[in-house]
């Protein structure tokens, strides 16, 4: 039963640091929190469900998609829109995105209705037998993938010219416009990523929980939850803090009860900020 | 003239800062720019380098363009370069990455390569902590590593503000010699000081700012020279 657990946690941590690791990269960079991460999950997954709709084969092969339908809305929401309330503060982007949140969220249940739709997983039923635990392919190939997206994120990070300015603005946004960064078109940049990572979050969770137009939503605590756990702006901080997390749901919905899962997580989140304010892997410097 | 700044207002919100700025930097000068603390220097350079917008009716022209309404950004890439008070590097990357991002406007990887090698021998101690976070350098070699960056993007003017700011004399010495030597190499530099002496000694030209105001300006011996200064600045 222990054991169990701890698959489960680990697993259902995966797609935690998924959810989390775009939104602790906006917040790390920009200093914005962006509510509207949950609206754009819901786009993935959408993507995902429509595109599997209509073209049939396997639902994974559309997380890409689902990656540049929500980097594109991204971009375009940080350059035309949030970019004007930049020099305004963290309240005026925190209010702006939970708008946009709202909007998208309703535009989703006037387009789509508030039906439930699920995708089957080609592998539904199907799984690994690990010392007598099951672990299903359809949720190791989301933790898999999603392990896959933040070592990937974590390279564009550390060895691209694009990726180091990300960080350099991050920590002295005049030192980079003094070496010539232009750093609006690096919020834009970053925007985008950050919501890109959340629509793949959201075309993998698709795969296995039924999706609505609120799909996104409760996933935002979760996000702001991996951010502070792990540290803003970490790509490993924010996998471990998915993992944490996780593990700290199941494994105290089995010693509680799950009616606590909740209160468990933040009571962490809590106890974090108390201890070690800078995160689990939040860095001096950053 | 490399750089004009005419009829130069600036205000913080309604405390104006700077007033009437006007001067000039030819090329292949060292101009210095000393005035005390709250004096306005700093956000002067912040003017021209673009972090900081002048009030209307100002203006910033370089090589012959006016800048005045262009980010710093693009002033960057136009061939200025302003080492900023108190180094601002960036801290959680290591010194290698600090150069590179120096480097960002260009990309002509052959010539940054050899850039690189350049500062490097000025510098050798960069060289040897190149892959270490710049945070952890002592003040002398972070202000090193700051000017060294501002060099990676090949300017054609280099601006310094407070070099000594911190420093042992003897390290101040140092750097000063180094600009030298950048100078010989044909950039333009645009000094910026409380050490009076140290920066009419380095200098050919020189202006003196007080309370936002630009109260002497001209040959550098002549200032070293002139009484008022000599008691204001000197304490002799």
């Amino acid at each position: 039963m222990l054991f169990t657990s701890i698959i489960n946690g680990l697993l259902l941590g995966g797609m935690y640091a998924a959810v989390g690791v775009g939104f602790s990269l906006v917040w790390g960079v920009m200093n914005t929190v962006n509510l509207s991460h949950g609206a754009m999950i819901m786009l993935g997954a959408y993507t995902t469900y429509w595109m599997s709709q209509y073209i049939g084969v396997n639902p994974l092969w559309f997380v890409p998609v689902a990656m540049l339908v929500t980097l594109f809305i991204g971009y375009l929401l940080q350059k035309y829109v949030i970019n004007l309330t930049m020099k305004s503060g963290t309240n005026m982007t925190l209010i702006l995105s939970h708008g946009f949140n709202l909007f998208l969220v309703n535009a989703a249940y006037i387009l789509w209705k508030g039906d439930y739709r699920s995708i089957q997983s080609p592998f539904s039923g199907q799984g690994l037998n690990l010392f007598g635990t099951t672990v299903p392919y359809s949720r190791l190939i989301v933790f898999v993938i999603a392990i896959i997206v933040a070592i990937l994120l974590q390279l564009f990070l550390s060895r691209t010219k694009t990726g180091t300015a990300i960080r350099a603005t991050a920590q002295n946004k005049d030192a980079a416009q003094l070496v010539g960064v232009n750093i609006s078109r690096i919020y834009s940049i970053t925007f985008a990523i950050g919501c890109g990572l959340a629509g793949v979050a959201g075309a993998l969770m698709s795969t296995n929980f039924v999706v609505t137009p609120t799909f996104g939503d409760p996933f935002i605590g979760r996000a702001f939850a991996v951010a502070v756990l792990g540290g803003l702006g970490t790509v490993s901080g924010a996998v471990l803090g998915g993992l944490v997390l996780g593990l700290a749901e199941t494994l105290g919905a089995l010693a509680f009860g799950p009616s606590f899962q909740n209160a468990i997580a933040f009571a962490i989140l809590v106890l974090v900020l108390v201890i070690r304010p800078q995160g689990l892997m939040g860095k001096k410097f950053f | 003239m490399l750089l004009q700044v005419k009829n130069l207002n600036f205000a913080y919100g309604d405390v104006q800062a700077l007033w009437d700025i006007n001067l000039e930097v030819g090329k292949g000068e060292v101009v210095a720019l000393v005035g005390s603390n709250g004096a306005g220097k700093s956000t002067l350079l912040k003017n021209i380098s673009g972090l900081l917008r002048p009030r209307k009716g100002s203006q910033i022209i370089f090589d012959g363009e006016d800048i005045t309404n262009t980010t710093a950004d693009v002033r960057v890439r136009k061939g200025i370069a302003l080492v900023p008070e108190g180094r601002q590097l960036f801290a959680g990357l290591t010194i290698r990455e600090n150069l590179m991002m120096g480097a960002f406007t260009r990309s002509d990887v052959k010539a940054i390569q050899e850039d690189l090698e350049r500062i490097f021998a000025l510098f050798p101690i960069l060289e040897e902590r190149q892959a270490q976070l710049a945070g952890t350098l002592s003040g002398g070699e972070q202000q090193m590593c700051a000017i060294a960056r501002g060099l990676m993007s090949n300017p054609k003017l280099l601006m310094i503000d407070e070099l000594s700011l911190g420093l042992a004399p003897v390290v101040v010495d140092r750097l000063m010699e180094t600009i030298q030597t950048i100078h010989d190499n044909g950039v333009t530099v645009f000094l910026v000081e409380q050490d009076v002496q140290a920066a009419f000694q380095m200098s050919e030209r020189g202006y003196v700012l007080e309370t936002g105001h630009l109260v002497h300006s001209g040959n550098s011996r002549d200032l070293m020279e002139d009484e008022a200064i000599k008691k204001a600045y000197l304490g002799i």
